[in-house]
């Protein structure tokens, strides 16, 4: 995935890449209840409306 | 502070912290404006015309700006001295203040600690009592960790509330920049002074910027058992001691793990996008860990990255609505365990020091998810004489509630006031 974006690992890096990357991948339980309408712009405007 | 002042102590001070890159004077103030005639120095990433920024690096050793910075412009025109700039972690990318090509920032109450990053000598340099005040950036906890670790104010502003133009970029989703002073009051003049709307960056808003008159009540959320079982009983001690200034309600704490994943998610991947072609060109010019951390977010799936964006207001909401539901702020450790050594988070610190950095920015990253404002203020020393540092964190441009509940915290208590003992 790296090389193919040109990025070369240093050495003895690769092993240890997997497993940090892994655990940026956590469970949310708010997945399941997003609309599908959501997108990264909707944080805007909920900024807006409970701003102080 | 007089500039001579502010030279004398650097001269004592700069061998011990290596708070300074340069000392040469960059503004010398209009004499008139809030900020007329008090010294100060900001972390080398904020711009200014004709004159070096640095960035921590190597890859940007001896750039020169073509523009200046918005914040520069606006202290520039409220008076402010600027008279050098500071050290800092190599392009902000890294929480402790180690320095792999500028050396590291050493803490001003103990140099075998860190300072905390990635605005080390912004803090180092206040905790000396060389420069009134300083900015710094936070992306991830990169002014509320320094500002813990040396025992000094730092206000991280809300999303938007700050110009970011002419500044270094990291993450361009989650950057802000505010104050690092020695007390609430000094950080919400140079707040009031550096806020506001500006074309040349899209996201900040004219939202008003006024700190709010002392003497209000401010209600205060807190998760007192999650403290007392999560962080250092000497950390604990000193954080419920604090809490007791204010009227409290007890709250669930924010998922700060889950929310701390999602904002590195972001981080890596807008660092990584922003860094892509020296990575490709000139990897072996970053350190080893800033390199390591690049590398990360180019593993990161794209689809992974827009849906924690997506997943950000419900998460906002959630947190304005059920934190702060009967409350005007949330307090909790700026760091809940006891800071570790530099030898112990360097280039050599072993197996654990993974364990030991996430350790340290456990609670800072969520509030740079949200997008909220957070005061970092110091409130007592654990055993070894090092600072203890708590958070407010509020809704969405509420600096000036968190600064005035500061500011009332302050003015019952004197862990602001002390300095550490100069250099001999």
């Amino acid at each position: 995935m790296l090389a193919s974006q040109g990025i070369a690992l240093a050495a003895g890096r690769a092993e240890r890449l997997a497993p940090g990357v892994n655990a940026l991948n956590v469970e949310d339980p708010l997945r399941g209840e997003m609309p599908f309408e959501v997108d990264a712009t909707t944080y805007l405007s909920v900024a807006k409306r409970v701003q102080a | 502070m007089s500039l001579e002042q502010a030279r004398q102590r650097i001269a004592r001070w700069q061998p011990r912290i290596n708070a300074f890159v340069s000392t040469e004077p960059r503004a010398a103030g209009s004499g008139r404006g809030p900020l007329a005639g008090r010294a100060l120095a900001h972390k080398d990433m904020f711009y200014r015309a004709g004159l070096v920024s640095n960035c921590g690096s190597k890859i940007r050793k001896g750039w020169v700006a073509a523009e200046t910075a918005a914040v520069l412009e606006r202290l520039d025109a409220a008076g402010a001295l600027d008279i050098g700039t500071l050290n800092m972690a190599e392009f902000a990318y890294g929480p402790t203040g180690h320095n792999d090509h500028w050396g590291d920032c050493c803490n001003p109450w103990n140099p075998e600690y860190i300072t905390g990053g990635s605005s080390s000598g912004s803090a180092a340099a206040v905790a000396a009592g060389i420069v009134f005040a300083a900015l710094g950036s936070d992306t991830g906890g990169s002014i509320r960790l320094p500002a813990s670790a040396c025992g000094v104010t730092g206000l991280k502003t809300t999303w938007g509330r700050v110009s970011r133009h002419g500044a270094m970029p990291l993450s361009h989703s989650l950057d802000t920049i505010g104050p690092l002073a020695r007390s609430a009051e000094d950080c919400a003049l140079v707040y009031g002074v550096i806020a506001g709307r500006d074309v040349r960056d899209p996201v900040t808003v004219h939202a008003p910027a006024e700190v709010a008159a002392d003497g209000m009540a401010r209600t205060i959320a807190i998760s007192s058992r999650w403290i007392r079982e999560n962080a250092h009983p000497e950390i604990a001690q000193a954080i419920l001691d604090a809490a007791r200034c204010f009227h409290l309600v007890e709250a669930e704490p924010p998922p700060f793990d889950l929310l701390s994943a999602h904002c590195l998610t972001v981080m890596q991947s807008e660092a990584s996008a922003q860094h892509a072609q020296w990575m490709r060109e000139r990897p072996q010019d970053y350190s080893s860990a800033v390199r390591a951390r690049l590398e990360a977010g180019f593993a990161i799936p794209a689809a992974q990255y827009v849906e924690v964006l997506r997943l950000r207001g419900a998460w906002l909401e959630r947190f304005c609505g059920e934190t702060l539901r009967q409350a005007d702020a949330y307090l909790v450790p700026a760091i809940a365990v006891p800071l570790p050594t530099r030898a112990e988070t360097g280039p050599r610190g072993g197996p654990d020091m993974p364990q030991r950095l996430a350790e340290v920015t456990r609670l800072t990253r969520w509030v740079n998810y949200l997008g909220v404002p957070s005061l970092s203020l110091p409130c007592g020393f654990d055993s070894r004489g090092l600072p203890i540092g708590l958070q407010l964190v509020g809704r969405p441009f509420a600096e000036g509630t968190l600064l005035a509940a500061g500011r009332a915290y302050q003015r019952a208590t004197d862990w602001h006031r002390r300095l550490p003992p100069d250099p001999r």
